[in-house]
C-alpha cells in the first residue's frame, strides 16, 4: 500500500504530504506574525527569535508553501486522483514512475526538513534563494552553511520528482484518452493538468542545473554567480567575474511558470465547479482553452519583471513589462467566462461553489494589484516592499487555496465515499474569505508607505512606527484565520470516517470521474448542463441518447 | 434509491485494490495485464520523446548560462580539450550505430546474432563512460580545476550531466543485454529495446552538440 503503483493512492499520499506541510507552513507564518508585533518577547519551546530565526522561518513558510503545497496539491494530488477517470482510463501512462515520483517528493521533503535543523542554523536566504550570499557557504553567516546546501539538495531532488510527474501526466493525456474523448471533449481541468505540466517539465528542467551550479558554487569553489572583489564578513572572497544577475534570470525562468503551475489547476477546478452548480455550460469553453495555453506560453516569456530593480537594461525592462501586461488579457478572458457561466445561472451555492466565487473575487484582487507590479516605474517603488508580499499572496497563496478547497468539497464524495459538512464547510469558507482579506488588504497599504520585506523588527524605524497598529490587526486577523483552519481539518477527518454516504454522482456533473463503472466510448463535451427535453438536466460525457422524459 | 458509494466497490471512483508488490511487472510489456496500460509501444516513446524535451531544456540552460557567463566577465580562458575526448566520440557513435545493427538483426529474427552484437553495443558504450572518466583525471592532474576557471567550471558540469543521463541508458542497455543472453527477452520486451535504442541515439546528438560547443566556444 505504501508503495502503491494506482494513481487514486498516490494522488492521496500527495494530498496528505500536502495537508502536513500546509499544517507546517501555517505554523511558521504565525510564528512570524507573532514576531513583528512581540519582537521582545520569547516562544515558549523556541526561546528568543533573532532575525536569522524569522528568516529561516520565512525561508522555509515559502518553500514548504510553494514547493510542497501548491506545486503538489492541485497538480500532483488532485492531477493523480481525477486525471485517469476524467479522460476515461484506468490508470496513469508509467504506474512505477508514478510511484518513485512521490517517494521521490517525499525523500525531498525529509531533507527539506532536515535542513532547517542543520548545524548553523536553517537556509534563511527565501525560497528564490538569491545569491551571492546563498553562494558563498559559511562564510556568509548563519544558515548560509549546511542549512542552505541541504535545502538546495531538497530542490534538487524535487525537481527530478517534479519531472517524471510531468513525463506522466503529458503521456497520459496525449497517448491514454477514452475513444471520443477528443482534446476539445476535455474536461478544462484535463486540460490545465496537462498545460501545467508541460510548464512543470519546462520550468523545472531548468531550475535543476541552475541549483546544481549554485551548489557548485558552494561545494567546488566555481565562479558562477560570485563576482569578483566580494567582501563578505571583512573577509575578501577569491571569486572572480559570476554574477547574481544569471541566477536570477536561470530562477525567474523557473519561478514565474511557476506561479501559472500553482494556479492554472486551481482555475479549471473553478471553471467546472461554477459550471456544474449554475446548471449552465463553461461559458466559451474554446476560448477557456486557448486563454490557458496563451496564459501557459506567456508565461514563460515574462520572467524578467521579477528583476526590474536588479540592474537589467531598461529596454529589456520595457518588453518584460508589455509581455506582464498582456497577459491580463487572457486572465480577463477568464474571469468575464466564469461570471458570464454563473450569470443567469440557477445557483446552488454549496461550500466549493463558494470557494469557486471566492476564488473569482481573490483572482479579480490580486490581478489588479498585479498590474501595478508589472510596470517597471512603479515597481520601483513597491518592490521590496509588503506590497509585493500582499499581491503574490492573495493572488498565488490565498486564491490557489480557494482552488484547492473548491476541489477537495467537489471531489471529496470520490475520494472518501463520503459528503464533507456543508454547514460547516460554509461557516469555514465565509470566516477565511473575510480572514484573508483582512489580513491581505491592509498589507497592501503598508507597502504603500513603503514598509520593506522580510524585516524581522519593525519597532527599531521611526517610519514605520505608524504602521505597527496595522500590523497587529493583521497579525491577530491571521491568528483568526489560522484557527478558522481547524474547522476545516476537523470537518475532513470527522468526514472521511463519518459524514454521509455520498451517493454516486452527488452534484449531478457531466465529467466521467463520477461516470458508474467502466466508460465506453465518449459522445460530448463536459459543458452539457440546462439540457431540455429529458429526465435530467444534464448528460453526462459518455451518454450517446438523451433519457426520455419519464 | 441512487446507489451510494461504498469504499470497497471497484470501479470508477472507489478505493483500489492494494497492490501487494510495487515492483512486480505484472503485464507483458504490450499494454496487456495489470496496471501496464502505459507499457504500450506508442505510449513508452511518446513518454521518452517527453523526458528527452526536459533534457534538452536542461542542456539548453546549462549552454545559454555558458554564453552569458562568458560575456559577462574577462576571466573566460579556453580550456584544451584532452586529446580522449575524440576515440571517446568515436565509440560512442559506433555503439550507436552498432546498437541500431542488432536492432535490425533482431526485426530480421535473428535472435543470436542480435544478442553479441547488442552485448558488443553495450561494451562499447560502457567505454565510452570509462573514457569521460579518464578526461576528468587527466584535466585534473594538469590542473584544469573545476573551480579554476568558467570554462572549466561549465566544461565539467555539462559532462557530468551528460554522463548521469548515459550512466541511465547504459543501465537500460546491460539489462537488455543480460535479458537477451538469459533467452528471456519475448516479443514483449521490445519496447523497452528501442527505448533504450532512442535514447542512446539521444545521446549522441546531445555529445555532438556538446563537442561542438567546447570546440568552437567554451
Amino acid at each position: 500500500m505504501l508503495f502503491a503503483r494506482n494513481h487514486r493512492t498516490i494522488g492521496l499520499q500527495y494530498f496528505f504530504l500536502s495537508l502536513g506541510s500546509v499544517v507546517l507552513g501555517l505554523v511558521l507564518s504565525l510564528l512570524m506574525r507573532f514576531h513583528l508585533v512581540h519582537p521582545e518577547s520569547t516562544l515558549p519551546g523556541v526561546g528568543d527569535i533573532p532575525p536569522e530565526l524569522y528568516l529561516a522561518f520565512l525561508t522555509m513558510h515559502g518553500t514548504l508553501m510553494v514547493f510542497f503545497v501548491l506545486t503538489l496539491a492541485p497538480q500532483a494530488a488532485f492531477g493523480n486522483l481525477f486525471l485517469t477517470a476524467q479522460l476515461g482510463t484506468e490508470e496513469m501512462a508509467f504506474p512505477i514512475l508514478n510511484m518513485l515520483s512521490f517517494w521521490t517528493t517525499a525523500l525531498s521533503l525529509a531533507i527539506m526538513v532536515l535542513a532547517f535543523f542543520a548545524t548553523g542554523g536553517g537556509p534563511l536566504s527565501g525560497w528564490t534563494a538569491y545569491p551571492p550570499l546563498s553562494a558563498a557557504g559559511g562564510v556568509a553567516g548563519p544558515g548560509q552553511g549546511a542549512g542552505q546546501t541541504l535545502w538546495l539538495i531538497a530542490i534538487a531532488v524535487f525537481c527530478l520528482a517534479t519531472l517524471m510527474s510531468a513525463i506522466n501526466f503529458i503521456t497520459t493525456t496525449i497517448e491514454l484518452r477514452a475513444p471520443g474523448m477528443s482534446l476539445m471533449r476535455m474536461p478544462l481541468t484535463c486540460w490545465n493538468w496537462f498545460i501545467t505540466a508541460i510548464l512543470s517539465l519546462l520550468a523545472f528542467s531548468v531550475l535543476l542545473p541552475s541549483v546544481l551550479l549554485l551548489l557548485a558554487d558552494r561545494l567546488a569553489g566555481t565562479s558562477f554567480f560570485l563576482p569578483s572583489g566580494l567582501l563578505i564578513a571583512d573577509q575578501a572572497l577569491p571569486n572572480q567575474g559570476g554574477s547574481p544577475l544569471l541566477w536570477e534570470h536561470l530562477f525567474w525562468f523557473f519561478g514565474h511558470p511557476e506561479v501559472y503551475i500553482a494556479i492554472l489547476p486551481g482555475m479549471a477546478v473553478v471553471s467546472h465547479v461554477i459550471a456544474t452548480f449554475s446548471r449552465r455550460p463553461v461559458f466559451g469553453y474554446r476560448a477557456m482553452v486557448y486563454a490557458a495555453l496563451s496564459i501557459g506560453f506567456l508565461g514563460l516569456l515574462v520572467w524578467g519583471h521579477h528583476m526590474f530593480i536588479s540592474g537589467i537594461n531598461p529596454y529589456s525592462a520595457i518588453a518584460f513589462s508589455v509581455l506582464t501586461l498582456i497577459i491580463a488579457v487572457p486572465s480577463s478572458i477568464k474571469t468575464l467566462n466564469w461570471i458570464a457561466t454563473a450569470w443567469g445561472g440557477e445557483l446552488r451555492l454549496t461550500t466549493s461553489m463558494l470557494f469557486a466565487l471566492g476564488f473569482v473575487s481573490l483572482f479579480i484582487t490580486g490581478g489588479l494589484s498585479g498590474l501595478f507590479l508589472g510596470q517597471p516605474v512603479l515597481d520601483q517603488y513597491f518592490h521590496d516592499t509588503t506590497f509585493v508580499v500582499a499581491h503574490f499572496h492573495i493572488i498565488m497563496g490565498v486564491a490557489a487555496i480557494f482552488g484547492i478547497f473548491a476541489a477537495t468539497f467537489y471531489w471529496f464524495p470520490l475520494m472518501f465515499g463520503r459528503m464533507l459538512n456543508e454547514r460547516l464547510g460554509k461557516l469555514h469558507f465565509y470566516l477565511t474569505f473575510i480572514g484573508a482579506y483582512a489580513i491581505f488588504l491592509p498589507m497592501h497599504f503598508t507597502g504603500f508607505a513603503g514598509n520593506p520585506r522580510r524585516y524581522a523588527d519593525l519597532t527599531s524605524f521611526q517610519f514605520l512606527a505608524p504602521l505597527l497598529p496595522i500590523h497587529v490587526w493583521m497579525t491577530d486577523a491571521a491568528y483568526l484565520t489560522a484557527a478558522v483552519q481547524v474547522l476545516f481539518l476537523v470537518n475532513l477527518f470527522w468526514s472521511m470516517k463519518r459524514g454521509a454516504p455520498a451517493v454516486r454522482n452527488p452534484w449531478q456533473a457531466t465529467t466521467l470521474e463520477w461516470a458508474q463503472g467502466p466508460v465506453g466510448v465518449v459522445y460530448r463535451g463536459p459543458c452539457d448542463y440546462g439540457v431540455t427535453g429529458t429526465a435530467k438536466d444534464y448528460l453526462m460525457q459518455h451518454e450517446a441518447e438523451p433519457c426520455p422524459k419519464p | 434509491m441512487p446507489e451510494t458509494l461504498t469504499t470497497t466497490q471497484a470501479g470508477h471512483g472507489s478505493l483500489p485494490p492494494i497492490d501487494e508488490d510495487p515492483f512486480r511487472w505484472d503485464g507483458d510489456g504490450d499494454g496487456n495485464g495489470p496496471n501496464e496500460r502505459g507499457a504500450s509501444r506508442k505510449t513508452s516513446l511518446i513518454g521518452l520523446v517527453v523526458m528527452m524535451c526536459a533534457s534538452v531544456m536542461t542542456f539548453a540552460a546549462l549552454a545559454s548560462a555558458l554564453v552569458v557567463r562568458r560575456g559577462m566577465g574577462n576571466d573566460w580562458s579556453k580550456m584544451p580539450l584532452p586529446w580522449i575526448l575524440w576515440p571517446n566520440t568515436a565509440a560512442l557513435l559506433v555503439s550507436s550505430v552498432v546498437l541500431d545493427v542488432a536492432r535490425r538483426l533482431l526485426n530480421h529474427g535473428k535472435r543470436m546474432a542480435f544478442n553479441w552484437v547488442w552485448s558488443a553495443g553495450t561494451l562499447l558504450g560502457s567505454c565510452f563512460l570509462a573514457g569521460q572518466i579518464i578526461a576528468w583525471r587527466e584535466l585534473n592532474a594538469r590542473g584544469y580545476f573545476v573551480a579554476a576557471n568558467p570554462s572549466n567550471g561549465f566544461f565539467y558540469i555539462m559532462t557530468w550531466t551528460h554522463a548521469a543521463h548515459a550512466i541511465g541508458g547504459l543501465i537500460a542497455l546491460i539489462w537488455v543485454a543480460v535479458m537477451a543472453l538469459r533467452f528471456r527477452f519475448g516479443p514483449s520486451r521490445r519496447t523497452f529495446m528501442l527505448v533504450s535504442l532512442v535514447f542512446w541515439h539521444f545521446l549522441d546528438v546531445l555529445w555532438v552538440l556538446l563537442m561542438l560547443l567546447f570546440v568552437y566556444y567554451g
